[in-house]
């Protein structure tokens, strides 16, 4: 073994994946869309930092002012947004997680530490950590200017937080990946999402009515919770730095090693499961079932009435993988989520103290708005969960046409599904939202979808990428479709609010639902305009496609 | 070129097939005719382009120039009807890995246009055919590489094509799969299908394939049945000059064709002295 080290040194490893993943990124500018992808990289990581530079600002300003004022223990306040950020943003919009998969490197000689190490710095390019990053340096911005000398104290609380966030945000990702990888776990996560829905709706009634008047008890249980937050890590990082401010380091050191405590405990559930999967776990549902051997009877697939055969069996295949999509099925339960954060967020136990509280009917278009949104995963790379199946598509005697027909009418199914059950809870939670704003919600969404169907089937020729649909976090989304994803949200938005605007000046919500209405008449002559050209698209495009999603 | 398929028109013919990858010429203006009834091998060394002409025929990659067609019918201008007709197992095996081997099948013969008792008849035969019908729920995803090859040709073969491409159909397939795959698709030839296939492994064609064409750096330098090609090879080559490792009287076998025919030479002399 002339030549070889008999250890293996870590760095040389990590060198040689640095070099790997540059020589990755400089190999992929010679193809125009590689160019065309750090274009979009570019401007998406600029459209992020406007946003960083928005949270680097209020945080510093609001660490500035707690400190300057010695109010140093309202530090929290500021702690726990940027926490909760930093958790739930990778979760509710996965379509921009930018986390390569780590596994492929599983068959080199690399060591546990290195893959650990590897993991957590691939996670650390995700927007999610890197926006909450700078919203840390603005808190220690803010600490520093208002006391200079705190700098370093609250670097170093800040540093253990970041570690923290990022550690619990990888190992969030393992541990849903591991609970939606098999059908039994994933039903235990289902009946659990039910039970905690159904305390929501105690919960709900019970804060509504201790929140009404001054209650001692309700402030009791305030108070508790307020001592409770500042054992937690959000708590202690603000800790650690509230009693260095006020001099009582040996409290201040506490807190931090507590801190440091709960890192290292994450540290080591993140452990668990990397652990497993650098020992090469098979999470497959063929691991949890044993080998049965049933009688063959005989499976008809579906027959859809009106539908034609071939686009009713897309639609059917398209059904089954999302079944089988633990992670994909939580994305799209995302909306209610959201509503549940609203209505019991911090504030919420006061009827009128939040936003929907304060406008009840923006509850149900929002809501539907976001169901749209976490739907773009799916609808802007159709293709990518296919792979190299997608050679079965252009080998037989199907249009592409077709094909996307059959995949948008599923992704249309969803989005009817989700919007009956944000109905239900808008209903549940701010009572029925009125029929023009029903209308006017649903004719909007008659004007985006087609749009997001349009720019998606486009997208999803133009620009694909492939998509394991088993995994959860691990997707390094294409730039240029992020990018053209986002703005497309942000001109439907946009426009209405636009549309909601001019309806409230008139103060009739129909004319909302008529600027839709027409608005929707275009969008689904683009939508169908689009789809009977897809196929001369498809065809044009088709090496660039095979080649990349049927790689190995 | 046996006299039955001479008669009838051809099932496969290129004209002048040519596919251009920036400066690289992959595949250089080559004249392939296919009969009904053939079992056609296509051989070459690798980065000769065999996967890049059997793309070429099947639609997953389009010619830079040169005209193919498929059952009389012009595969540029009437595409679906050409893929209605044939049955395709790609290099990357083109399943979806999220669906068990059943709901492939079915859904492969639906699209197919079969309707969907038909599909499911198919689909819980030719599981039943290949042995892949003991784990119903096992994911296509959860097969191992040799079933996925099976379950490949399934797929190709549910709607009951006429001319079947396959591409390495037999890599990484045991001994016992391929004894299943082989007997199939020597039923398909006796019933009048035609098959184009390509491989590495010279015994199985040999073995399986009446006709052979050789391809070498992009162009077509051997075409026709196994013994025509030896009697050229034979005729271009005096036993003389031969390998050394045909005795006299003895005939060509395909390894042997093969060889004179792209030139190439084993690196045995040369040794690795840090392997092993």
């Amino acid at each position: 073994m002339a030549g070889m080290n008999s250890s293996i040194p870590m760095r040389a490893q990590l060198a040689a994946i640095a070099d790997l993943r540059w020589r990755m990124f400089v190999n992929g500018l010679r193809t125009k869309r590689g160019k065309m992808e750090l274009a979009s990289r570019v401007i998406v990581t600029a459209a992020f930092s406007l946003g960083g530079f928005g949270g680097f600002i209020a945080a510093a300003g609001a660490s500035w002012y707690f400190v300057s004022h010695d109010q140093a223990e309202f530090l929290p306040v500021v702690l726990w947004p940027i926490f909760f950020f930093w958790q739930v943003f990778p979760v509710m919009a996965t379509a921009f997680t930018n986390n390569p998969d780590s596994s492929d490197l599983l068959r080199f000689p690399l060591s546990y530490r290195s893959f650990f190490l590897i993991r957590l710095t691939y996670g650390f390019f995700d927007p999610a950590n890197a926006l909450g990053t700078v919203a840390l340096f603005g808190v220690l911005f803010g600490v520093t200017i208002a006391r200079p000398l705190l700098f370093p104290w609250a670097a170093l609380a800040l540093f253990v937080f970041a570690i923290f966030n990022l550690m619990l945000m990888q190992a969030i990702f393992a541990w849903l990946e591991r609970w939606l990888a098999q059908r039994r776990t994933r039903e235990v996560m289902g009946l659990l999402f039910i039970l905690v829905m159904l305390s929501f709706q105690l919960i709900g009634p019970i804060t509504q009515r201790l929140g009404r008047r001054p209650n001692p008890q309700f402030r009791h249980v305030l108070e508790l919770a307020v001592q409770a937050q500042r054992f937690l890590p959000p708590g202690l990082a603000a800790d650690a730095i509230h009693q260095a401010a006020q001099a009582h380091f040996v409290a201040a050191l506490t807190s931090l090693l507590l801190l440091a405590a709960i890192s290292i405990a994450i540290g080591a559930l993140l452990h668990l499961r990397l652990r497993q999967q650098f020992r090469g776990e098979n999470l497959s549902e063929a691991a949890a079932r044993p080998k049965i051997a049933h009688a063959q009877t005989l499976q008809l697939g579906w027959n859809i009435p009106g539908l034609p055969p071939t686009i009713a069996a897309v639609f059917e295949k398209e059904v089954r993988y999302l079944a089988r999509s633990g992670p994909m099925l939580l994305t799209l339960i995302m909306p209610l989520f959201m509503l549940i954060i609203f209505r019991l967020g911090p504030a919420s136990s006061l009827r009128h103290s939040n936003f929907f509280g304060y406008t009840p009917d923006m509850a149900f278009p929002s809501a539907t708005a976001y169901a749209l949104l976490v739907l773009t995963n799916l609808v802007y790379n159709s293709f990518g969960g296919d792979a190299a199946g997608l050679q079965f598509f252009y080998a037989s005697p199907v249009t592409f046409r077709d094909i996307l027909l059959g995949k948008n009418l599923m992704h249309a199914t969803i989005v009817a599904i989700n919007i009956t059950l944000v109905w239900i809870a808008v209903t549940l939670f701010y009572g029925t939202p009125k029929p023009a704003v029903v209308v006017a919600t649903l004719a909007g969404l008659f004007f985006a979808a087609p749009l997001n169907f349009t720019a998606g089937n486009l997208l999803s020729l133009y620009s694909p990428r492939k998509r394991d649909f088993a995994t959860f976090g691990r997707q390094n989304a294409s730039q240029m479709t992020v990018l053209v994803s986002l703005g497309m949200q942000v001109a439907i938005v946009g426009i209405g609010i636009g549309a909601f605007a001019v309806a409230r000046l008139y103060q009739n919500l129909w004319i909302a639902a008529l600027i839709f209405a027409l608005l929707a008449a275009i969008s689904i002559t683009i939508y169908v305009v689009v789809l009977h050209r897809i196929d001369g698209i498809a065809i044009q495009r088709r090496e660039i496609i095979l080649a990349e999603l049927c790689r190995a | 070129m046996d006299l039955a398929s001479a008669n009838l028109a051809p099932t496969i013919v290129t004209q002048g097939l040519t596919r251009r990858f920036g400066e690289l010429v992959a595949v250089d203006g080559i004249d392939l005719r296919v009969s009904p009834g053939q079992f056609f091998g296509f051989l070459g060394p690798n980065g000769a382009g065999k996967s890049t002409t059997i793309k070429m025929l099947t639609g997953l990659l389009a010619p830079s120039s040169g005209r193919i067609e498929i059952l009389g019918l012009d595969l540029n201008t009437d595409p679906v009807n050409v893929k209605r007709q044939i049955g395709v197992v790609p290099e990357g095996m083109a399943l979806f890995g999220r669906l068990t081997g059943a709901e492939f099948l079915s859904f492969a013969g639906r699209m197919y246009g079969l309707d969907r008792d038909t599909a499911a008849k198919r689909a819980a035969e030719l599981l039943d055919f290949m042995q892949l019908a003991d784990q119903p729920k096992k994911l296509v995803t959860d097969y191992s590489h040799g079933m996925q090859k099976k379950l490949a040709l399934a797929a190709a073969v549910i709607h009951g094509p006429k001319v079947l491409f396959l591409d390495e159909p037999f890599e990484g397939v045991d001994a016992i799969a391929a004894g299943t795959l082989k007997s199939m698709l020597q039923g398909m030839i006796a019933r009048g299908a035609t098959i184009f296939l390509t491989s590495h492994v010279l015994e199985i064609v040999e073995r399986l394939c009446s006709h052979v064409a050789i391809i070498h750096h992009g162009k077509l330098v051997a075409q026709g049945s196994l013994e025509e090609l030896r009697t050229g090879v034979e005729a271009q080559t005096p036993a003389a000059a031969n390998d050394g490792q045909q005795p006299t009287g003895e005939k060509l076998t395909l390894e042997q064709i093969f060889l004179r025919v792209v030139g190439g030479e084993r690196r045995t002399e040369q040794e690795l002295s840090w392997l092993g």
